[in-house]
């Protein structure tokens, strides 16, 4: 593959033999938006980066809209740019890559990631930027933001934040963040697609780490694990805040147990391969921002919890049985209870929540039952604890939400050690 | 008169000492048989149980729910045990026919011979209620959990269907590969499917057609709202 994609790139730019930036877009059937996305990345090139020596390249995965034209119509000779077939090896017919599909919602991502890695340390380029093409609230600077911590600062990865309301993302803001925080000591906000800078050094580990590509961890879209391998990786972790994230073919939006299945999962499945790292006590400590700060919005639509919390009581009612396998007695205790209550004084205590998230863990690791069924039995639990926190902080502002969300790293931080005896002596 | 009666009972003393000398061998090799058998069934028990324990193969069971779906059949013990009490059976049975053929009876001259040329069938036919099993209780619980996460009320009895479905097509290719009431069984399973589907069809064609109209435009109700706001 290696050798495939360099030849590609040689063919069409046979002058680029090093860079100093390359700038990557992963495509398939973007026709209607990666013509402004570029607009917007050479205008970013051309305000922060004039005198660096830059590539493009674009990794279509079998687009039939003429997107491969349409990027090489834009750019023109403005800058060089290659476009080129990320080869898979076999990937395509991957029975896991389906799952992988609808949850990043598109084809061959991972194999373009790993084309890019390849050519970033190819060309010794100094840093990698990946700007998904279809985007539709990418800006000029969104290049210095991705790059420059990169090129001046030493971050070997910058993570993407994104200012949303104040709900969106839960699933991230109420577990993964979290579970990511106590774990390997990083406050990460764990969002995933749009843009990522790479260092070359990070580049390179990924691309020859073969455990990130093959056997189970090949089930897992490469935006569900990325920031958890940088940090458990001991990578220099910087966040840019990018504004707003408008797309189309929003990732996350297949159905919400397959998201599930693959943010949870893919934090499980690394929980095992870095467990040296994560069994040590670390306290946890905030990672470099650039950008403007930005505000969280209030929700355009009132969020109605009643289909939540229906899930979650039917979970309670027919998944009982599985839920006796995975969950401690003290902790299916605690969530028979939650089944007494109104709905409107429901509550899903936070530590009970906690304590829930790890017990999902030990079974994981334990494969008590198949593993894609204990990830899709956690969704009730999700709903439940979505729903109350959507009740205990609607009457308040956005603040309130974070002020929880805050409360929930810091809870599962102070309960690691629950974590740390079950994992060791189930 | 008296030294036929007398040649007729040493005769008759001969020719059953003759016999009880042709037989004691025979007999001693069937009780050394039995001996071996209860060694040897023993030893095999010991080692795969061992084995089992080893490849962790009672955490297998419980993951497959093979343990839950036996107590639910009011079978206490553990796999491994079972397993290893039924190879105990039958390294001891297979001495035992050794010995009574060893007897070399007329009747049971072929004995065996049939055994042994059963013994395939049997195999195949534990192996397949296995898996049947594993796979019943592995789709059933798939099909719960997917029916709760989509908030379907029936999900249980979903579940149950489909688990019901597998195990009773199990028993069928188990009864058909022992070779039980071959062709009792294939139409009878033939009719019994058969005519789930065909009230199954007819249930929803005209009894729910309403219902399942009902169902279908709610569910494209909601998809098309979809969630209010995204997870990840």
């Amino acid at each position: 593959m290696e050798d495939a994609v360099w030849k590609a790139v040689q063919e069409q730019c046979p002058d680029a033999h090093q860079v100093d930036l390359l700038i990557a877009l992963p495509s398939f059937n973007h026709a209607s938006t990666i013509g402004s996305v570029l607009k917007a990345i050479l205008a970013g090139l051309n305000a922060s980066f004039a005198n660096a020596s830059i590539l493009i390249v674009n990794a279509d995965v079998g687009s039939q809209d003429g997107t491969p034209d349409i990027v090489k119509q834009t750019v023109g000779d403005l800058v060089p740019v290659a476009v080129i077939q990320p080869l898979g090896e076999g990937s395509s017919a991957s029975p896991f890559a389906l799952n992988r599909l609808s949850y990043s919602g598109m084809p061959g991502r991972e194999e373009a990631f790993r084309s890019f890695f390849v050519l970033t340390q190819r060309l010794q380029a100094k840093a990698c930027a990946v700007i998904d093409a279809n985007m539709r609230s990418v800006t000029a600077e969104w290049m210095s933001l991705l790059v420059k911590p990169v090129l001046e600062s030493g971050a070997d990865y910058v993570a993407p934040v994104f200012r949303r309301p104040r709900y969106e993302g839960s699933l991230t803001n109420n577990l993964i963040a979290p579970l990511t925080r106590s774990l390997y000591g990083k406050r990460v906000g764990c969002q995933v697609g749009g843009g990522y800078g790479f260092s070359p050094k990070m580049a390179s580990t990924l691309f020859q780490k073969k455990f990130l590509w093959e056997g189970e961890a090949a089930r897992f879209a490469i935006d569900s694990w990325l920031t958890t391998v940088a940090v458990a990786e001991g990578f220099q972790v910087w966040q840019a805040r990018l504004g707003a994230k408008v797309q189309d073919n929003k990732a996350g939006a297949a159905d919400v147990a397959t998201s599930l299945v693959q943010a949870v999962g893919a934090s499980y499945h690394y929980m095992e391969h870095y467990q040296d790292v994560w069994e040590k006590p670390t306290a946890s400590s905030a990672v470099p921002e650039v950008g403007k700060p930005m505000e969280t919005e209030v929700e355009s639509t009132p969020i109605h919890v009643e289909r939540m919390m229906k899930g979650f009581r039917q979970g309670l009612r027919d998944l009982l049985p599985i839920w006796e396998v995975i969950l401690a007695p003290e902790t299916l205790a605690g969530v028979l209870a939650l089944g007494l209550k109104d709905d409107d004084d429901f509550r899903f205590p936070l530590a009970l929540w906690v304590q829930t998230v790890y017990d999902f863990a030990v079974a994981y690791h334990e494969k008590v039952i198949h593993r894609e069924h204990l990830l899709r039995s956690l969704m009730p639990l999700y709903l439940g604890r979505t729903s109350s926190v959507v009740l205990e902080t609607r009457g308040g502002g956005p603040e309130m939400v974070q002020h929880t969300v805050e409360q929930g790293c810091q809870t599962f931080e102070a309960m690691k050690p629950y974590l740390v005896d079950r994992w060791r002596f189930q | 008169m008296s030294e036929m009666w007398q040649e007729a009972m040493i005769a008759a003393y001969r020719e059953m000492m003759n016999r009880a000398v042709l037989f004691l061998p025979k007999l001693m090799a069937m009780v050394t048989f039995l001996l071996v058998g209860l060694a040897v069934g023993w030893l095999v028990k010991l080692l795969l149980m061992h084995i089992l324990k080893v490849v962790r193969f009672e955490v297998f069971c419980e993951r497959m729910g093979l343990t839950s779906a036996l107590a639910k059949g009011g079978v206490k013990q553990r796999m491994s045990d079972l397993i290893g009490r039924f190879s105990f059976w039958v390294v001891f049975l297979f001495f035992a026919f050794m010995g009574v053929d060893a007897l070399d009876l007329p009747a049971t001259a072929n004995l065996m011979s049939a055994i042994l040329g059963f013994l395939p069938h049997v195999i195949a036919a534990i192996l397949v209620g296995l898996l049947g099993i594993l796979l019943a209780n592995f789709s059933g619980e798939a099909v719960l959990i997917a029916a709760v996460n989509a908030q379907i009320q029936g999900a249980r009895f979903m579940a149950n269907m489909v688990r019901w479905g597998v195990i009773i097509f199990t028993g069928a290719m188990v009864l058909t590969q022992l070779g039980i009431a071959k062709e009792i069984v294939v139409a009878a399973f033939s009719i019994i499917f058969g005519g789930i589907v065909l009230a199954m069809a007819i249930a929803v064609g005209l009894g729910g057609r309403t219902i399942a109209k009902e169902a279908l435009e709610r569910r494209l109700r909601r998809e098309k709202a979809g969630d209010e706001f995204t997870h990840i």
